[in-house]
């Protein structure tokens, strides 16, 4: 209570010692506007969300991270440095002796043990990224292991590239927290299991060594987090971080010019045009790892004619709709990594609208035409615009979509049973690896041959012949460069020969108040870093 | 008298009646909701899990929330828990849906009363001038204030109030309840903010309140406006073209005896139900206004729950409205045989 007194009596002195009439957020305060209804935990052992991952990036790190500018580089936060056995199964991590928790307690071996165990002990949803390696339940004491303080052994079950496991391990899965702390607080659930401290974490509390800690989580409504004060690297430049839930892009515009927000982080491309030429507002650029794409499913006849996929590459006016429609938020990109990844920023974009090329294809390909096939496409922004204006250009060959705009629930269900011919979607990747796209778009898996389990190349009933094995070898490459080619190389084959019309990648474009500064946007939507953010 | 003797145990039906009726409309409701909430093509698990999860993660919440048992059983498994007060648990904020409706309602109470007080006090002002000048200026200026006031839509009146009133001319506050640095400073009483920070002494939180509060409980003050004056107009005709009121002009009163005092009277009666409807259609929370304003609300709660298929919360919400709806017309009931003598004598 002093506490607030004290900072509304400082925030008070703020406003008045400032002329005119205009409208400021505190000074120590970064306020951020964004839609945050869909926070559904800040557990790092089960967040996923974006709102809600980029606000437990703030409070808790992983045993390494990348530059975002150039994710080669990867570097170490809670571990010092690591070790691969000669075999490429063993991880070994030595652990920063510098860094502590907001509680004052060391980041020990052991927490990083507790921290990565119980993502896969709580059946967590995203505990499919841990279990890729072979780590199960049962075998997980085993795998991830505490050998003292300092050290923590990591066996994964066959010999993968080291940089895919550090990414993995980067991301927000691997996020560390205090087991001492969350010890104290573990619970039970409903059917009498260890909660492992995930309801306490679920309430106001947090238990990281990131720059911030949580001080109130009112979902659906704000979360505000205050500087820790413990922090073992440089103090963040601002006391606090308030995200209010702000659903409206137009509102957002109007709060940020007007000065009562500092990021809007949900403005839609006519506001983000609006607030460009104002000299209070900056904007920055970033990427996103979204990706767009139509799926083409080959178990359709015609669809099955590579001459028929290829024409319709060439029957899409990729720079028209990234220009009228996505205006700014959207790059025309036709691989299936996504700039900013490693291997991503191969700029390979070979087709554009052709229509004479498309119907000399089809012409070759002996498909009698007009054909008409079922398209599947979700009814929110953009998808039902991007999915109409293809549907415009491909009927000028004779490629007739027959548009079946729905819900989120049917869109995907019907994907997901192929019960379709062409899908209008998105691709987000689960972790910053360039793997995690390329096992989804090219990856056939004998056990599971109508891609129940996310595996697009077999749900779409597709055979990627070689690229499947070269995809395999590349996730295994140990020497990160030649790692990269690998990916390069698999990309132009697969945009060349794959039933996946790759359309574009998400922009990122972020307006803020001139005066905040050292924001590092992320290369999704969700790892920005506002540790060292100050305002001027 | 023996019916003297008998009006306890009358009174005693009566009430026992009408909790019945009550208990009935409400388990109807949740029934309503509970049924087309499971028969909509919505996965309430893969909401929970994502559609990469493993399947045996899928399993475990699916067991959780008890999709495994019968629909009936769900059911009765549900009202059961209902009856012990217990609404759930909202997967998508990890609290119990009471502390959530606790934490919503309020809000969208005290914007809705203010609005409901604003639509009123000029609402039937409004109505009474444009019945008693029937067809002249007054009646029609007053008929196109309250056309555009039920015609536009309201997100759009909602930020074009923001611009002006907010954006260009700093007249009001911007969107949300209070400035970021008032956040959290009173105690949480009544979750009203208003009442919250005048009872903790804090009058700068209070006028930053109010500033923040004017716009949209003025923009729902117009919407109900639009709807009570046009009601009250059409009653206030009927009762102006009445005998009584011809003889009350005879007998010499005055115009204004007249209109206020015989016609308004009369009039007023039916306007209890108009106006507790209206009441009852501003505390279901209005979706667009508290998505424009920010406004942490029971619309938005509702409306993002159904979003994510979060059911407990929806149904939760859905049964305090019904709550609502019942009090409201208890509440009207209760007027009605305050207003109307007849009323009085029939319930004897």
């Amino acid at each position: 209570m002093r506490l607030y007194k004290t900072l509304v009596a400082a925030a008070l002195g703020t406003v008045m010692s400032v002329s005119g009439a205009f409208a400021e957020t505190p000074a120590d305060t970064l306020v951020i506007a964004d839609a945050i209804d869909d926070i559904i935990t800040l557990d790092p052992a089960e967040v996923s969300e974006v709102g809600g991952v980029l606000m437990s990036q703030q409070m808790y790190q992983p045993l390494v991270t990348f530059d975002p500018a150039d994710p080669t580089k990867i570097v170490g936060v809670l571990a010092e440095s690591w070790e691969v056995s000669e075999d490429g199964k063993t991880f070994t991590f030595t652990m920063n002796p510098d860094a502590k928790f907001a509680s004052g307690n060391p980041v020990t071996a052991k927490d990083a043990e507790y921290s990565l165990q119980r993502v896969i002990l709580l059946d967590s949803r995203i505990s499919f990224i841990l279990t890729q390696f072979g780590i199960t339940k049962e075998n997980v004491a085993e795998k991830i292991k505490a050998t003292d303080d300092a050290t923590l052994v990591i066996e994964v079950d066959q010999k993968y590239a080291q940089s895919f496991v550090l990414y993995v391990l980067s991301s927000f899965t691997g996020g560390i927290v205090d087991s001492v702390l969350v010890k104290e607080h573990e619970g039970t659930r409903e059917d009498g299991s260890n909660d492992y401290g995930n309801a306490w974490l679920k309430a106001d509390n947090s238990a990281g060594s990131g720059p911030y800690v949580l001080t109130k989580w009112d979902p659906k409504v704000s979360i505000l987090m205050s500087r820790n004060e413990n922090y073992w690297g440089e103090a963040p430049g601002v006391e606090r971080i308030f995200l209010q839930h702000m659903p409206e892009s137009a509102t957002q515009r109007l709060a940020l010019e007007k000065g009562d927000i500092d990021i809007a982080n949900k403005l839609g491309p006519d506001d983000i045009g609006a607030v460009e030429g104002n000299a209070d507002i900056q904007v920055l650029e970033g990427n996103s790892s979204t990706i767009y794409y139509m799926g083409a499913n080959v178990r359709d006849e015609a669809l099955s004619n590579p001459k028929v996929i290829e024409a319709m590459k060439y029957l899409i006016d990729y720079d028209g709709i990234a220009e009228t429609i996505g205006r700014g938020t959207i790059k025309v990109h036709q691989t299936m990594i996504p700039d900013g990844f490693l291997g991503g920023n191969i700029d390979y974009n070979p087709y554009s609208f052709d229509l004479e090329k498309a119907k000399a294809l089809l012409e070759e390909s002996g498909v009698s035409l007009p054909i008409t096939l079922d398209t599947v496409v979700w009814n929110v922004p953009p998808y039902p615009d991007y999915a109409q204006a293809v549907q415009a250009t491909m009927a000028q060959a004779g490629i007739n979509l027959d548009l079946q705009v729905v819900d989120g629930g049917p869109w995907l269900d019907r994907y997901r049973s192929h019960d379709l011919d062409i899908w209008v979607g998105l691709w987000g990747p689960d972790y910053p690896d360039p793997h995690s796209n390329a096992k989804a778009f090219t990856v056939n898996d004998a056990t599971d041959p109508d891609g129940a389990k996310g595996n697009l190349a077999d749900r779409f009933g597709w055979n990627s012949g070689p690229l499947s094995d070269q995809v395999l070898a590349a996730v295994q490459e140990q020497d990160t460069e030649k790692r990269a080619e690998m990916y390069e190389e698999i990309q132009r084959a697969h945009t060349d020969s794959s039933p996946f019309l790759y359309m574009f990648q998400d922009s990122r474009r972020v307006a803020m108040r001139s005066d905040v500064k050292g924001v590092v946007l992320g290369i999704t939507f969700s790892d920005d870093r506002y540790g060292a953010v100050t305002k001027e | 008298m023996p019916a003297t003797t008998y009006r306890p145990l009358r009174l005693f039906i009566d009430v026992g009646l009408w909790l019945l009726t009550v208990a009935i409309t409400l388990l109807g409701l949740a029934a309503l909701t509970f049924f087309i909430g499971r028969i909509l093509p919505i996965d309430p698990v893969l909401s929970i899990v994502g559609e990469k999860a493993l399947p045996e993660v899928y399993q475990r919440v699916y067991l959780e929330l008890g999709l495994d048992k019968p629909l009936w059983q769900q059911f009765f498994d549900y009202v059961m828990k209902l009856l012990r007060g217990d609404f759930g648990t909202s997967f998508s904020t990890s609290r119990p849906v009471l502390t959530d409706l606790l934490n919503f309602f309020p809000a969208t109470l005290e914007l809705s009363t203010i609005g409901l007080l604003i639509g009123v006090a000029l609402g039937v002002p409004m109505g009474v001038a444009s019945a008693y000048w029937h067809e002249k200026w007054p009646d029609h200026v007053i008929r196109i204030i309250g056309l555009v006031g039920y015609s536009v839509p309201v997100f759009w009146l909602g930020l074009v109030g923001l611009f002006v009133f907010y954006y260009l001319l700093d007249w009001v506050a911007g969107p949300g309840q209070l400035d970021v640095f008032y956040v959290g400073v009173v105690d949480r009483i009544t979750g009203m903010i208003l009442i919250d920070s005048a009872l903790a002494g804090e009058w700068d939180i209070f006028w930053n309140a109010v500033s923040h509060m004017i716009l949209p409980a003025l923009l729902l003050g117009y919407y109900s406006l639009a709807y009570i004056s046009r009601m009250t107009r059409s009653v206030m005709l009927d009762q102006l073209s009445r005998e009584y009121v011809l003889t009350a002009r005879l007998k010499g009163a005055s115009e204004f005896r007249v209109v206020m005092g015989h016609a308004l009277r009369n009039a007023a009666i039916p306007l209890v139900t108009v106006i507790a409807l209206s009441y009852g259609g501003l505390l279901e929370g209005s979706v667009l206004i508290e998505t424009i304003f920010s406004w942490p609300g029971i619309g938005n709660y509702i409306y993002s729950s159904l979003f994510a298929a979060d059911m407990n919360a929806v149904l939760g919400g859905t049964l305090l409205v019904g709550i609502v709806f019942v009090l409201l017309n208890m509440l009207s009931d209760v007027l009605y045989r305050v207003l109307d003598p007849r009323s009085r004598e029939l319930a004897k």
